[in-house]
């Protein structure tokens, strides 16, 4: 609960959160001015493992910054490497094959609910629980396999290409995708739900805690779960529509409370609807070719542009300047939790520590993302 | 205070569908690997360190040293030379040296082949306390594999 | 009212000169469409007049046939549309033509530019000191912003900033505000407090590009470390 704060500043002191804490998930430290066991000012601390991968893009030719998007988010690898190719397939007008789209829309959503997954377990495991870790990581690992089968990685995929994917997907993955929806649609009500979402302890632990309203949200740009469980119905998937998902049939989760549980259960119903989306995708799945022909070496005309895909934690821009070479002459790429944490600040002041840190925790960062 | 008493009730009951849940699977077959025992299988597509391919006839590399892997790198750790031998037109590889250290594993190099030269292994126990280890000589494994 | 035009409209108060030019351009085009719709319209109502004033048997069978030939094409058809007057012409919802972006140095002023090739729908071009006046307006038109990139045009001695601005409120429209600035001397105004999300974006392209932001109250390196004094993404650096 927020409690306004009456003290003398020479009352504070000052607490280091992190750089190594098991609550920040990776790599950020946060400088906590403390009253007692009040936040008076968080301030994040980021660039642990920052990495330049904006200068590793200049560097490199187009194709040859492909393996550094997974590394980025490494828990919705797929949706960055898409961002990157279609930024690139933007700037040089490069069509895409049905049935590629069509992969690449199963094989994202696939990615977003194992990244879900690891947020569902690894946030309980913040608040104290730990045995739903275990039941969430058993269902990611299935995500896993399959997509090792076809994309030949665990985390760091790097599957599709410009004009296409790497490879065709087999019956095999297709059926066990199938079993896997099956699965989890099956064990999302009875076990998720009954053992975590319905639990006292979790419900007092979020509830009424940690609220972001719509105008913060818009001031600081946030995106994604977060923007979603302050009641804007925003997601660009629909907005925005890109590859496939106008055909497809789903809803965007959206929740007005604002609080820790809105932005839980905002993630907890993406699944259903992401599970939604395969489902479909796979009715729909076209036969024909995955790859567009597409020059070796490409070489975009000068100009500059920008595309957004929605990622698992929001949306993740890619702004591409190219000068007419072979080399990306500028890439900026607009991660979504950088914006999601730069709001830590202004909402954590007057929290409790333990209330923060389950605040911070459903804000789901990534640090390798947010410091790039 | 009735709010105090219903939470009270359906805080309990939620523990004990928490705990119904956690003893069940508590009975359940255990989803692990055992990895020492149980070593996995890696699927077809696995993408581990690369190695040459040998002619099927000969067992010799397939490469003809037109150096497109190295090139493709986008963190340059494929050396590769060759030679021409007297009275040949081809150019023979005598050295691919691949420095693991700094493979990402992203199979640029693999793509890039245009002459079915090289392909992923399936390693994926690698452990060694020398960095030396993962300077990794392909000629010399093709050369121990056949 | 479509939004593209509508936020294109509140940008043109940036640029007055070119709002006229535009606004005059576009009631040229009204008058011409009216004109234009006057005229199909006399038109119209001259045939029907031929039809009905046609005394001759052969005029009035075949006025009947065209009538006749009239309902079965609007049963064929079946859209309501076809009987209906066609629609008044009307700024309000008509919509904005493309223009493209033009090579090299470019003026200041607001184009439309095609989504499907750019991202983005407005893309502006403006000075350093219309920057806060663009965030300002944008803020009030309900926009967030998204990312900040710099550019470094080492070629042209310049540096280019890039607002990238959007909505979530189910109205689909990005705009794109571009400023460029010396190189030697790179000085933006800050866009903070407005928008407070701006802060650490700022704070990055200074660390990265060595650009300041006048006015912003914290510029400390964020990713880089704390006594980082170099720029890592100009063109000439070297580590």
């Amino acid at each position: 609960m927020t409690v306004p704060i009456q003290c003398t500043p020479d009352e504070t002191f000052v607490l280091n959160l992190g750089p190594q804490h098991p609550a920040t998930h990776g790599v950020l430290r946060v400088k906590l001015t403390m009253d007692g066991e009040y936040v008076v000012k968080a301030e994040p601390v980021l660039g642990y493992i920052h990495r330049m991968h904006e200068k590793m893009a200049e560097s490199g030719t187009f194709a040859q910054f492909m393996p550094n998007t997974p590394r980025m988010d490494y828990l919705s690898a797929l949706s960055y490497n898409q961002g990157y190719v279609m930024a690139v397939e933007r700037a040089a007008g490069i069509e895409v094959p049905e049935r590629a789209e069509y992969i690449r829309t199963i094989t994202v959503e696939l990615n977003r609910i194992s990244s879900h997954l690891l947020w569902f377990g690894a946030f309980v495991l913040d608040l104290g629980g730990f045995t739903p870790l275990l039941y969430a990581f058993d269902d990611r690992e299935k995500i896993l396999d399959l997509l090792e089968r076809i994309t030949g990685s665990r985390l760091t995929y790097c599957y599709y290409r410009f004009g296409g994917v790497y490879n065709d997907i087999d019956d095999e993955f297709i059926a066990g995708t199938r079993e896997f929806i099956k699965r989890l649609r099956s064990r999302l009500p009875s076990m998720y739900h009954d053992l975590v979402t319905g639990n006292i302890i979790l419900i007092k632990r979020l509830r009424d805690i940690g609220f972001v309203t719509q105008e913060t949200c818009r001031k600081y740009g946030a995106t994604g779960p977060v923007l979603r469980g302050s009641g804007v119905q925003y997601d660009v998937r629909k907005n925005e529509p890109y590859s496939v998902y106008p055909e497809l049939d789903f809803d965007i989760p959206c929740y007005p409370e604002g609080d820790s549980m809105a932005r839980y259960m905002v993630r907890m119903d993406e699944i259903t609807q992401s599970l939604r989306i395969i489902e479909q995708a796979l009715d729909k799945l076209p036969e024909g070719p995955v790859n567009a022909k597409v020059p070796k070496v490409l070489k975009p005309g000068a100009g500059d542009c920008y595309c957004a895909v929605e990622a698992a934690r929001g949306t993740f821009g890619c702004r591409l300047v190219c000068d007419g070479g072979k080399n990306p002459y500028r890439l900026k790429l607009r991660s979504p939790t950088f914006s999601n944490l730069s709001l830590f600040g202004e909402v954590a002041e007057g929290m409790i520590l333990a209330d923060a840190l389950a605040f911070m925790g459903s804000l789901d960062l990534v640090i390798p993302c947010i410091d790039r | 205070m009735s709010d105090y008493w219903s939470d009270v009730i359906n805080g309990t009951r939620s523990l004990v569908i928490g705990m119904n849940i956690t003893v069940r699977e508590l009975f359940k077959p255990v989803i692990t690997e055992q990895y020492p025992h149980f070593v996995p299988v890696m699927t077809p597509r696995f993408r581990g360190h690369i190695e040459l391919i040998g002619n099927e006839e000969t067992g010799l590399p397939n490469c003809v040293v037109c150096g497109m892997c190295q090139r493709a790198c986008p963190s340059s750790c494929i050396t590769v030379a060759g030679e021409k031998p007297e009275g040949s037109k081809k150019k023979v590889l005598t050295k691919y040296i691949l420095d693991f250290t700094k493979c990402s594993l992203c199979g640029s190099c693999v793509e890039s082949c245009n002459f079915n030269a090289i392909k992923f292994s399936h390693d994926y126990n690698l452990a060694s306390t020398r960095k030396e280890d993962y300077i990794f000589d392909l000629v010399k494994r093709l050369e121990e594999q056949s | 009212m479509n939004i593209i035009r509508q936020t294109k409209w509140t940008l043109l108060e940036l640029f007055p000169e070119q709002k006229e030019t535009e606004a005059a351009a576009e009631e040229t085009a009204w008058n011409n469409a009216l004109a234009a719709e006057a005229e199909a319209r006399a038109e119209a109502a001259a045939k029907d007049k031929e039809s009905v004033e046609g005394e001759t048997p052969l005029d009035q069978i075949e006025a009947e046939m065209s009538s006749i030939d009239l309902i079965e094409k609007g049963k064929a058809d079946s859209s309501p549309e076809q009987t209906e007057p066609p629609p008044v012409y009307d700024p309000e919802t008509h919509d904005v033509p493309f223009s493209e972006i033009p090579e090299g140095p470019r003026a200041d002023g607001v184009l439309v530019v095609k989504y499907a090739s750019r991202g983005v729908h407005i893309d502006v071009q403006c000075s350093p000191e219309q920057v806060v006046e663009s965030a300002r307006l944008l803020d009030q038109a309900g926009f967030c912003l998204e990312s900040i990139s710099g550019v470094d045009w080492i070629k042209e001695e310049q540096m280019e900033v890039v607002y990238d601005y959007n909505r979530t409120d189910g109205q689909f429209c990005r705009v794109a505000v571009r400023v460029r600035i010396p190189r030697a001397e790179p000085l933006v105004p800050t866009v903070s407090d407005i928008y407070a999300g701006a802060n650490w974006h700022e704070r990055e392209t200074h660390e990265f590009f060595g650009i300041k932001f006048e006015g912003h109250p914290c510029l400390e390196p964020l990713l880089l470390p704390e006594d980082a004094d170099f720029h890592p993404l100009l063109k000439d650096f070297t580590p």
